[in-house]
């Protein structure tokens, strides 16, 4: 028999059977439907978490005051812990550079009757390129602003529509605390960086914001690792482990390196570099968690298909036995179930899919009312191992079942009542 | 320079064993059957007449003896030779049809020519269309198989027996499950298909039945006990035209 019509013939076999063969698939299109589904949403999700870090270059590093989580509690360190001794140092090392310290300033935002409470930030120059923030309007803040300790502003979209509306903000004074900027220009949006707003912002400039708050520590650092890195994270803190007087563990490891305990520290180094390495974490989880999901699935659904196949076999039995009967050879009866079997999971991995699809684009309508920055897509690989997946499990199951009626004897397939 | 026969055995014997049991079913068969002939087998139900006709028509080996068809050992055949011999060079018609369900008249005919090795695909419309014009059910070429009487069931199944110009066609109680008048339409087809030149070999308990073929073997016990063209032929009323 030519393979053409043995598909044919396990085509019509399907067909002829359809109620029990949309049945059959059902499992393995809710499987294919369910892992589709997991695995957008994954992607979508991915999606999101990279964009929360995209922004930041990837050699951007960021030093925050404070205790690791999960510290030792007697150890008194506090958000003060970074000085502007620590800072006039840490610009020493060659392995970084654009360092631009953070110092926040507390008070309400107004202009006119609005008032806002957004974050008041004042920074040095390097802060924007570190942050990649770029200004739709006006200018951004310079060194001129800083040394002059010029009372200017910079702010993010979402002030400039609340206070604004569509209005041309630069050049308008607003008032934070009890003192008055200018207004000089607008930065373009940056959505949320590690799901914190970033355009409910004003900068000021460093200068400024160290005057009127009287502040002797810094909020945080940012700055860019020169070569790798792992080099500057290893100078970095070994320079303020010194400088807080943090003392290693009592003892050395074998290579006679003093070994440091992480929870002494009273700072934290965090970099997008470090940020991706977590995420990479969190998504292969991800992944190995919808791999296992698809297994468990397909395993049903190749059960059922098994199960379903052996009934069909015995059903068919007397239809075994007269085409035997008229000379279908061993591999034609194997190929002929072989291909039913593969033809109901591929069509229901294929009907599968799209329901999956679909579910997935429903769900990314609703999820995106809540996060804006959450945008349907398709993890490709995800969906051709999937289809993949229910092909070979229908070879896999059917193989059985097919054997089984290719070995029937043609006698006693055609007695067989 | 004798003619090779179409179908001869010598001494075959069947046994069949369950549990290493042994109940053997025929002993000793001696039958030479040429081209052309129109045989009928009959015995009662246990003589051995039906598995006779299955060892003949390869769907069953014997287990002593030989067979020769056409001078060729069937029992050193392979398997995959036995489905080309089965494919090409005989073919059946049931006591229970055996039409495949939820499939057309046409669908059944072409399925023999499915597995024919040589008959080129662009032939197999044609010469199925001719078999099912040779039953008479051409205006019903497109009827499922559940929506024919029996009779027209039985005449479908020839025309699928006939459709790969095999060698030789057996019918096994081909009449078995037909009222009469069917059983006289599914006769006169096959006399006809005689006089056109067909060797068939027919398996019936009935000696009514038998008496439409030219040759009677009868099967005892296992056993040949006579075999006779020595009777009174019945002939089949052209009764198609009346279902």
């Amino acid at each position: 028999m030519r393979l053409h019509d043995t598909f044919i013939t396990a085509l019509t076999g399907v067909r002829t059977h359809a109620s029990r063969s949309l049945l059959t698939m059902l499992g393995i299109v809710i499987g294919v439907a369910a892992v589709v589904l997991m695995s957008c949403v994954g992607e979508s999700m991915k999606g999101v978490i990279l964009g929360q870090i995209s922004s930041l270059g990837p050699k951007s590093m960021v030093i925050f005051p404070g205790q690791q989580e999960g510290g030792p509690s007697s150890i008194a360190t506090g958000h003060d812990s970074l000085t502007f001794e620590d800072l006039d140092l840490l610009k020493k090392l060659p392995t970084i550079t654009h360092l631009a310290p953070v110092i926040f300033l507390p008070g309400t935002v107004s202009y006119g009757r609005e008032e806002g409470s957004p974050q008041v930030f004042g920074v040095m120059e390097e802060f924007f390129s570190n942050q990649n923030i770029v200004p739709s309007e006006g200018r951004l803040i310079d060194n001129d602003d800083i040394d002059g300790a010029r009372p200017v502003a910079l702010i993010a979209p979402d002030v400039r529509t609340k206070f604004f509306g569509s209005g041309d903000p630069v050049g308008r004074r607003i008032r934070i605390g009890g003192n008055h900027f200018t207004v000089i220009g607008v930065t373009k949006a940056l959505g949320s960086q590690f799901f914190q707003n970033a355009d409910d912002r004003v900068y000021v400039p460093f200068s400024v914001a160290k005057n009127i708050s009287g502040q002797k520590y810094l909020n945080y650092i940012t700055m860019e690792a020169v070569f790798s890195f792992d080099l500057a994270f290893d100078d970095v803190k070994n320079l303020l482990r010194l400088r807080h007087g943090i003392s290693p563990s009592s003892s050395a490891d074998s290579s006679g390196q003093a070994t440091w305990d992480e929870t002494k520290d009273d700072f934290v180094v965090r970099s997008s570099a470090q940020a991706n390495e977590i995420l990479s974490a969190v998504s292969l989880g991800l992944t190995a968690f919808i791999t296992t999901v698809a297994a468990i699935s397909l395993l049903v659904g190749g059960i059922g298909i098994m199960n379903i196949m052996l009934v069909s076999v015995t059903e068919r039995t007397a239809e075994i036995g007269l085409r035997k009967a008229v000379g279908a050879h061993y591999r034609d009866i194997l190929l002929q179930f072989l291909i039913e079997a593969v033809l109901l999971t591929f069509i229901g991995g294929v009907v599968g899919l799209f329901i999956g699809i679909a579910l997935a684009f429903g769900a990314a309508q609703i999820v995106q009312g809540i996060l804006s920055t959450y945008i349907f897509a398709v993890s490709l690989p995800a969906v051709l191992a999937a289809l993949l997946m229910a092909a070979l499990t229908g070879l896999a199951f059917g193989l059985q079942p097919a054997r089984r009626a290719a070995k029937l004897s043609p006698i006693e397939a055609l007695r067989y009542e | 320079m004798t003619k090779t026969p179409l179908i001869e055995t010598r001494n075959l014997s069947k046994s069949y064993f369950n549990d290493d049991v042994e109940t053997p079913v025929l002993f000793d068969i001696n039958l030479t059957i040429n081209k052309g002939e129109f045989v009928a087998i009959m015995g009662p139900s246990g003589s051995g007449k039906s598995t006779l006709m299955h060892i003949l028509g390869f769907l069953d080996l014997h287990t002593a003896g030989r067979y020769l068809f056409q001078g060729d050992e069937a029992g050193s055949m392979t398997d995959d030779e036995l489905a080309k011999i089965r494919a090409t060079r005989v073919s059946f018609v049931f006591q229970a049809f055996n039409l495949l369900p939820r499939t057309t008249v046409f669908q059944n005919v072409l399925l023999p020519l499915l597995y024919h090795p040589t008959i080129p695909v662009g032939e197999r419309d044609g010469r199925a269309l001719g078999a099912i014009k040779i039953v008479g059910l051409s205006d019903r070429r497109d009827y499922l198989s559940s929506q024919l009487s029996g009779g027209q069931k039985q005449r479908v199944a020839i025309a699928r027996a006939l459709v790969t110009q095999p060698d030789v066609i057996f019918a096994d109680e081909p009449t078995g499950n037909l009222d009469s008048q069917s059983g006289i339409a599914v006769m006169h087809s096959l006399q006809q298909l005689h006089r056109e030149g067909h060797t068939i070999i027919l398996v019936t308990h009935e000696r009514t039945t038998a008496q439409h073929a030219e040759r009677i073997i009868h099967i005892k016990d296992g056993r040949i006990d006579s075999d006779s063209k020595d009777f009174t032929r019945i002939v089949a009323k052209d009764v198609s035209s009346l279902k």
